[in-house]
């Protein structure tokens, strides 16, 4: 396991867009957050305004990044035909996706810790944004457990193109899917269910009461999709011809 | 090194409908050349792929030293490969290609640079392989392959995309690693590409094998026929005729001899003191040997002529 | 060009995905969870709103204690006091209002001109419903109102001594005969609430205003003595509601309590209904759908080297690029054309018949928003081309272009604030959204205007022009490394 950790680690640190996409990562997050606390302005002292979460508003293209960089780690094997070697190399192939959920951990849960520690500290420029432990911990959780979601995702479909294109949906489409439906169960009970969304209520400090989930809760659900999403991956890893 | 081999044995895998291996039984033994020679979509691929445990075989085993590949804990100190030179991420150099996959096997830098020099590559290392000519990035996929310094060699067509002078190097190098004990597995679809470098061929169409022989009596099989002579005597072609031979004259003396071996008509003639000169075998080439062997197996150009 | 068609054409995925896309957002037009009650058996109200002397649909709701005036005449009165009430306490709203008026008749709907205090906005004159003129920015004053013929003029006091004009306007509808007197009315009040649900929605409810008038006093051809207290309109929307009275008849001082909105309809969070954009709401996936076919489009080039053989047909690349985004463009505009025609007219139907009211939108209005749908999924399936084009690869490309299309979109609409939601509509492509806005923002009309009531921060083609600027920035980036770079 450790040799197949070293390998996955020089494969990741190798890979020319995987410093860009960190340094992406840190940049979109606190460069949104920042203008969207900046342009924000509440004159009258009840506007219902989540400073926090306001502060935050770059993770909604964080995850993006985020999602890129994990999708890349399998999409690009599977585009090259490189993922033959990597399991010719290492047969028993959930070593190789643990390995690889492992080295995209530690840089993203690194970069995201920058990233919202950065939007907080940005958006008190603007706003006054409290410096608390959950919101800000539980939204780098988020981001790697989009990274992944994303990566059991990739290693599902087995095209780096179509995962991002399904991630993209669920953080993008899916929100709105969820709003057009006008009936508010309905958009509740859809809000609960999809893994972005249930999981980006870690980053409300509003009263939970009006939330689709309390905020950790929130995250669990988006765990379990992804706990759900690894092993599938893992099954279909060790089921199918490379 | 001793005598581990790599053991195939009724493998069957269909894709969908097509029958991709159909009881595909052979060996691969240590310190020889196998040359593995069909059309394309004979199942070559698919069988290397089952040997190296990529792909499920529904029936059958392929063994590698006796057990199933995915039992290897450091698969490539047993067994390397090169399936497609072209399964690379292109903007990583050559040296850190090879290093991720050497850490893999918990190898480290040194026997990179080892594989490097020994493929020829240490002057490129440095670039990325995007940049690769294709005989390049076959070197690449040979120098990964050594990285284990593996018994075993299975290489998928290595001489695809290779100029003249790589093809040269590449029989030499293909030579030497023989020659060092262990077992090479070399396919490929031109049987030409084989002449002089494999000791032993194994012919597929259709996901089965048809022929299983050394180099030399596959090309004695398909050379048994004609010997070609020149004689002053008129006497000659009775004299063979006599001894259960038909022979065609040529009108400048050349007499060209079916049923008999060579040495058959030196011993025949000379006893009776007939003059004669030049006896040559016509020695078929693999090429022929291997066109009459697969004429029913090819199926795809026949397959595409009726489209 | 027709070479370039015949490519999009004959890879099926492509071919499907327009018509797809068309048929995405008929579907999410058309099967809105959206219910009203208009219309509805049991307590349904019949939603027919009133009109307005322009035949603009009006809301006209107030406390009125008038007197008829059977030619011409003035009024004068001080406001002395104008308190409010919500539903969960006492407060003012903003645009409560409390002054004088001169109306054609009581029915709803009909011509008036009024002079006004108003809650936090100072002293107005309006007319007609949708005119409206700022005084000085005064809670309280003295008001005066004149009649001569047509003309009616609003004059503002602060002593009753010293007066200025506010306004002079004319009324072409008024009979000779016309009622007058003082009015009170004080409209929902809405506020915009974040995350309900982590979606934006705006909370409020109804409110009354009570004015006290003293110092009352009329010059003219004004006919009895007694002032008639009527709330027009039916009875209004505040707590505790009913009665109009207040204070002698006859007498120089005068207590009017009322509850209500004297203003065109709007949509939204203190208005009724909803506006017929939000049929158009399943747009955002069209747009991804040709966003992905505009991307593949152009990628699908290189990533077999078909470009080679593309550039090796037609050398002049400028051509083969002006061919594919033109082809690409008028497939995304046909689409969006169709689906946008379907859903405005259809759509109106799935929302009435579910009981949700829907303030009527002129017929230019109605083909703004069809031919703005389909000028929007054509511009983003070029913007998606030149991305793909640009980057060459089709994942980076499609997530460029959702990111930069989709995700301002998805934000205002859901977690941003206005005042952040307002620029991400201003300066991203998702500008373009404004092109299906048909709701009219009027400033003296309390009401939450926010973006996902349909309000936008552009007007329908300033916004559409931010996407075609961007469109243009894509090409020509595209057109600089088609033409530089080898292919």
């Amino acid at each position: 396991m450790s040799g197949v950790l070293r390998s996955e680690w020089t494969k990741l640190r190798t890979t020319s867009g995987t410093a860009w996409l960190l340094l992406g990562l840190v940049v979109a997050t606190i460069g949104i957050g920042w203008l969207a606390t900046a342009v924000t302005t509440c004159t009258h002292s009840d506007c219902f305004l989540d400073p926090t979460q306001l502060s935050l508003t770059g993770v909604q293209l964080g995850q993006i990044v985020v999602a890129v960089l994990a999708v890349m780690l399998f999409g690009n094997e599977y585009s090259t035909g490189l993922i033959r070697l990597t399991l010719a190399a290492t047969p028993r192939r959930w070593t190789v996706l643990a390995a690889k959920a492992l080295v995209l951990t530690g840089p993203v849960l690194l970069a995201a810790g920058v990233a919202v520690a950065g939007s907080v500290v940005a958006g008190r420029q603007y706003q006054s944004v409290p410096f608390r432990l959950t919101p800000v911990l539980g939204t780098v959780i988020y981001l790697a457990l989009i990274a992944l979601f994303s990566l059991g995702l990739a290693a599902i479909v087995r095209s780096a193109a179509v995962a991002i294109g399904i991630v993209l949906g669920l953080c993008y489409a899916y929100p709105l899917l969820a709003a057009a439906t006008g009936d508010p169960a309905w958009v509740r009970r859809l809000l609960q269910i999809g893994p972005t969304t249930a999981g980006q209520n870690i980053m409300s400090t509003v009263d939970p009461e009006t939330l689709a989930h309390a905020p950790w809760n929130g995250l669990g659900v988006l765990a379990l999709w992804t706990a759900g999403t690894l092993l599938t991956a893992a099954v279909l890893l060790h089921r199918r011809d490379a | 090194m001793t005598d581990k081999m790599i053991e195939v044995n009724g493998l069957r895998k269909r894709f969908g409908g097509h029958l991709a291996l159909d009881g595909m039984t052979f060996g691969v033994h240590s310190g020889r050349i196998t040359g593995f020679v069909g059309p394309n979509g004979a199942g070559k691929s698919t069988t290397m792929r089952v040997i190296l445990g990529l792909d499920r075989a529904e029936s059958g085993t392929a063994l590698v030293g006796g057990v199933p590949y995915r039992s290897l804990k450091r698969p490539l100190t047993h067994v390397g490969s090169l399936l497609d030179a072209g399964a690379l991420q292109p903007s990583r150099t050559a040296r850190d290609h090879l290093l991720w996959l050497a850490h893999s096997q918990g190898l480290g830098r040194n026997r990179v640079e080892e594989v490097l020099e020994q493929a020829g590559l240490s002057a490129v290392a440095r670039r990325r392989a995007g940049g690769f000519s294709l005989g390049m990035r076959q070197r690449l996929g040979i120098a990964a392959a050594l990285l284990g310094d593996p018994w075993a060699l299975l290489l998928d067509e290595p001489f695809n995309g290779m100029d003249p002078e790589g093809i040269v190097w590449m029989r030499g190098f293909l030579r030497s690693l023989a020659g060092q004990g262990r077992a090479v597995l070399v396919s490929s679809h031109l049987m030409g590409e084989l002449q002089g470098t494999a000791d032993h061929v194994v012919i597929v169409g259709r996901g089965r094998v048809i022929a299983d022989s050394s180099v030399a009596g596959l090309l004695a099989r398909a050379s048994s026929g004609l010997v070609s002579l020149r004689t002053s005597s008129p006497e000659a072609a009775a004299v063979l005729t006599g001894a259960g031979a038909s022979v065609r004259e040529a009108e400048d003396g050349t007499l060209t001899v079916t049923g008999l071996t060579a040495e058959q008509i030196v011993s025949a003639l000379s006893a009776r003191g007939i003059p004669f000169a030049e006896v040559s075998a016509h020695r078929a080439t693999l090429e022929q040997a291997y066109m009459d062997l697969t004429r029913d197996a090819v199926e795809f150009r026949a397959a595409e002529v009726s489209r | 060009m027709r070479a370039e068609w015949t490519k999009l054409r004959t890879v099926p995925a492509w071919a499907l995905a327009l018509p797809a896309a068309a048929v995405i957002i008929v579907l999410f037009g058309l099967f809105p969870g959206m219910q009203g009650s208009c219309g509805k058996p049991g307590s349904a109200t019949e939603c027919k709103p009133t009109t307005g002397p322009d035949g603009v649909e009006v809301r006209d709701s107030f406390a009125f204690a008038y007197r008829t005036l059977d030619g011409d005449g003035s009024i004068t009165v001080r406001v002395a006091a104008l308190t409010g009430e919500l539903t969960d306490g006492p407060g003012l709203v903003p645009w409560a209002k409390a002054g004088l008026m001169v109306k054609d008749t009581t029915e709803p709907g009909s011509s008036y001109a009024a002079v006004m205090v108003t809650g936090a906005r100072g002293v107005r004159m309006q007319h007609d419903f949708v005119h409206d003129k700022a005084g000085r920015k005064t809670p309280l004053a003295w008001l005066r109102l004149t009649r001569a013929g047509g003309t009616i003029m609003g004059e503002e006091s602060a002593d009753g001594t010293q007066w200025t004009v506010v306004n002079r306007v004319q009324l072409p509808d008024l009979g000779r005969s016309v009622v007058a007197g003082l009015f009170v009315t004080s409209p929902q009040h809405a506020e915009e609430d974040s995350n309900t649900f982590g979606v934006k929605g705006a909370r409020g409810g109804p409110s009354q205003a009570t004015a006290e008038f003293a110092d009352l006093a009329v010059t003219g051809a004004w006919q009895g003595t007694q002032w008639t207290k009527q709330h027009i309109g039916g009875p209004g929307n505040g707590p505790g509601q009913g009665d109009p009275a207040g204070g002698q008849p006859g007498s120089q001082e005068l207590t009017l309590t009322g509850s209500g909105d004297i203003a065109p309809a709007v949509t939204g969070a203190a208005g009724v209904g909803t506006s017929i954009t939000t049929t158009l709401i399943g747009t955002f996936a069209g747009l991804i759908v040709v966003v992905v076919v505009g991307v593949l489009f152009a990628s699908g080039e290189y990533r077999r080297g078909l470009i080679r053989t593309t550039l090796a047909a037609q050398p002049r690349r400028g051509r083969v690029l002006a061919a594919k985004a033109a082809v690409a463009g008028a497939a995304g505009f046909v689409a969006g054309l169709v689906a946008g025609a379907i859903v405005v007219y259809a759509g109106r139907e799935v929302l009435q018949s579910n009981g949700v009211f829907i303030p009527a939108v002129p017929v230019a209005t109605e083909l703004r928003l069809i031919a703005g749908t389909g000028a929007m999924l054509g511009l983003t399936a070029v913007l998606g081309l030149a991305l793909g084009m640009l980057l060459r690869r089709s994942a980076t490309a499609i997530t460029a272009a959702v990111v930069a299309v989709i995700l301002p979109y998805l934000l205002a609409m859901t977690v941003l604030p206005t005042a952040a939601a307002d620029w991400a509509l201003r300066v991203t492509p998702a500008a373009a959204f404004a092109i299906q806005q048909s709701a009219v923002e009027y400033a003296q009309v309390a009401n939450v205007y926010t973006p996902v009531d349909g309000y936008m921060p552009l007007s329908p083609w300033a916004g559409l022009a931010v996407l075609v600027a961007w469109t243009a920035v894509a090409l020509s980036g595209a057109y600089y490394r088609l033409v530089r770079a080898d292919a």
